[in-house]
């Protein structure tokens, strides 16, 4: 099937006054219809940059320097001005972790719905604002009319997060980027967007870009999970084998961390030792070797960069001691990576 | 939101009396003007008339014997046309400048920026008078003379707002909502901007109402419009034994320029969130 959204070679860096801070450094990525994407990662690892490259929302100093954002045959990176407002909110839409910041503070819920409409729609404004009062019902708030008539600050947080849904599907996206949706949330408010975002999927088939930092939100909601670190993916795959059986020790140690049940009382918690490198600047080869338990020079884990590579059909993986296909001296040229063929073929 | 406004500011009692005057003086323009129908430039009676002297000039005459009560009725049309008029040329000169200064930032903003020193390195009223000046003294030059010197502060105010406004979510939000700059800056920063501006432009007719009256004492106002400050100017030699043509004049300019700047006081307490913390 072909992908509705692929990215391929993504660099956004931040051209700063101490350097270049490769936010995103070579992610590749591709999103099917109706599935969801887990963009998962510490704070700093490039998922949010990644998301927001899609839409071209990146600010000076920032800029995208590489790379190929293919939606629906259309190369979102070569657009022009028209062409990437008219995919913003209409095909491509984004809702945000902090709902409250993300409404405009001194316009009515429903008159900022009829605006996302009308930008995109050639619709009276009566007809939008009976959508919008819909859009409200469906994303279940009660008596939407009259929230319509609220101002933000007069909703409360699940209630606004909920409102954002409805703002970001006014014009039946066909891809919804959530970023950290449920991090603003209380845990059972948290749920019940989740499954809201779920039975909207269901609905109308649109794919979810799930960004999340929590591995709980992962496992609940995601088809495949793509793990990133320090600006790069560096392991790929369906939820369930790669929580069950993860390759790159970065991620088993995620699990590890997270899985503190599986420890006896009194003994130490697990964690991963170190910090993630600074993004101005980067080690040489792996950025995780440091930290890593199973890096090994005579890999070259300290001086060359592992390749995002196949490990099966449907999993990917950029390390040296979980796929020897990884170096780039011997199967894969890093020019390879940009033809899908040749990584399912491997 | 007008309505609610509206209550704010009458619950604030020096706003509320700031309005008050502000109503009267607009009364006396309107329905002053049929009380006292005459030509202001017309002798009506025998000069240096005190006021209460006679009924048929309540507030005296001048050294002319033009009626006082007919001039000042005349000003305060004047002096409430020239502040509004002046003051809506320099909000929209200063909140397009700020704008664009705030949301393109660089050398845009850089280059705006610097326009706007110009004009504030040059003392305001002396660059007032030298427009009128060079234009031909009339109600319109001296609108536009006021309004063009008294932008800089509005176009540096909408500009800090604009900087700071634009990090702000939403606007991030809008942006991916797929709007355009045009529709950023009108629909989702603006609004958001308002309300100091709302307060510098109401303090601002207050100052615009001075330098007409400025103006006109020095014989640059309208020769065919009798303004407060053309008033006192001629009164200027009788000052000693007929104060009251300086002084009742004088007097409006006081009130009117008091009733603004606590409409703007008033205002500022209302729509700044800061101070209306109790409120929600």
């Amino acid at each position: 099937m072909a992908a509705l959204l692929s990215i391929r070679g993504l660099r956004t860096w931040f051209h700063t006054r101490a350097g270049i801070a490769r936010a995103v450094d070579d992610v590749n990525l591709h999103l099917q219809p109706g599935e969801t994407l887990a963009l998962a990662g510490e704070s700093g690892s490039g998922k949010s940059v990644t998301a927001y490259s899609i839409l071209r929302l990146i600010q000076p100093p920032g800029r995208i320097e590489a790379g190929e954002i293919m939606f629906n045959g259309t190369n979102l990176l070569t657009l022009d001005d028209r062409g990437i407002r008219n995919v913003r909110g209409n095909r491509v839409a984004m809702i945000f972790q902090e709902p409250l910041s993300a409404f405009n503070p001194v316009q009515k819920v429903g008159a900022q719905i009829v605006e996302a409409i009308r930008l995109h729609r050639r619709v009276s404004r009566r007809a939008a604002y009976a959508r919008a009062v819909e859009l409200l019902a469906q994303v279940g708030i009660p008596s939407p009319g009259a929230r319509a008539h609220e101002f933000p600050h007069r909703l409360s947080g699940g209630m606004r997060q909920r409102a954002m849904i409805a703002l970001a599907l006014a014009c039946e996206p066909d891809i919804l980027i959530a970023d950290e949706p449920t991090t603003a949330l209380d845990v059972t408010t948290q749920a019940q967007i989740l499954d809201l975002l779920k039975s909207l999927q269901a609905r109308n088939g649109m794919g979810l870009l799930l960004i999340t930092h929590d591995l709980g939100v992962v496992a609940e909601t995601a088809d495949r999970v793509a793990v990133m670190y320090a600006g790069r993916v560096v392991e790929e795959g369906p939820v369930d084998t790669l929580f069950s059986r993860p390759s790159h020790p970065y991620t088993a140690g995620l699990l590890a961390a997270v899985a503190i049940d599986d420890v006896p009382p009194g003994e130490r918690l697990p964690e991963i030792s170190g910090m993630a490198p600074s993004l101005l600047a980067m080690p040489q080869g792996c950025a995780f070797a440091a930290r890593c338990p199973k890096a090994s020079a005579a890999a070259g884990c300290f001086t060359e960069s592992p390749v995002f590579s196949s490990l099966t059909l449907q999993r990917h993986v950029a390390c040296f001691a979980a796929n020897p296909a990884a170096s780039p001296v011997t199967v894969f040229p890093r020019s390879a990576m940009r033809d899908d063929n040749v990584r399912v073929a491997a | 939101m007008y309505l609610a406004l509206l209550k704010e500011l009458l619950r604030n009692r020096a706003a509320a009396a700031g309005l008050a005057l502000l109503l009267a003086t607009l009364l006396a323009a309107t329905l002053g003007r049929f009380w006292f129908p005459g030509d202001p430039w017309e002798m009506s009676g025998a000069p240096m008339l005190w006021p209460g002297d006679d009924a048929a000039n309540p507030l005296g005459t001048d050294l002319m014997g033009r009626d006082m009560a007919t001039g000042l009725v005349s000003g305060a049309g004047v002096s409430l046309m020239i502040g509004l008029v002046s003051t809506l040329i320099a909000a929209g000169a200063g909140i397009t400048i700020g704008a664009l200064g705030g949301f393109y930032r660089g050398w845009t903003d850089a280059f705006l920026m610097r326009v706007t020193e110009l004009f504030q390195t040059v003392p305001q009223f002396v660059l007032a008078v030298v427009l009128v000046a060079i234009f031909k003294p009339s109600v319109a030059t001296a609108t536009f003379a006021i309004g063009i010197v008294s932008w800089p502060p509005t176009a540096r105010l909408v500009r800090s707002e604009f900087l700071a406004l634009r990090e702000r979510g939403f606007v991030e939000a809008a942006r991916a909502l797929g709007m355009g700059d045009f529709r950023l800056i009108v629909t989702q920063i603006l609004p958001n901007a308002l309300p100091p501006v709302i307060v510098i432009a109401a303090l601002n007719i207050a100052t615009a109402i001075q330098t007409e009256a400025a103006l006109s004492f020095l014989g640059l106002g309208d020769p065919n419009v009798m303004s407060w400050g053309t008033i006192i100017g001629n009164g200027r030699e009788q000052v000693v034994d007929a104060w009251y043509i300086c002084g009742l004049p004088g007097i409006a300019i006081v009130l009117v320029v008091l009733a603004f700047n606590l409409l703007g006081e008033g205002l500022n307490d209302a729509l700044n969130p800061h101070l209306r913390e109790k409120e929600t």
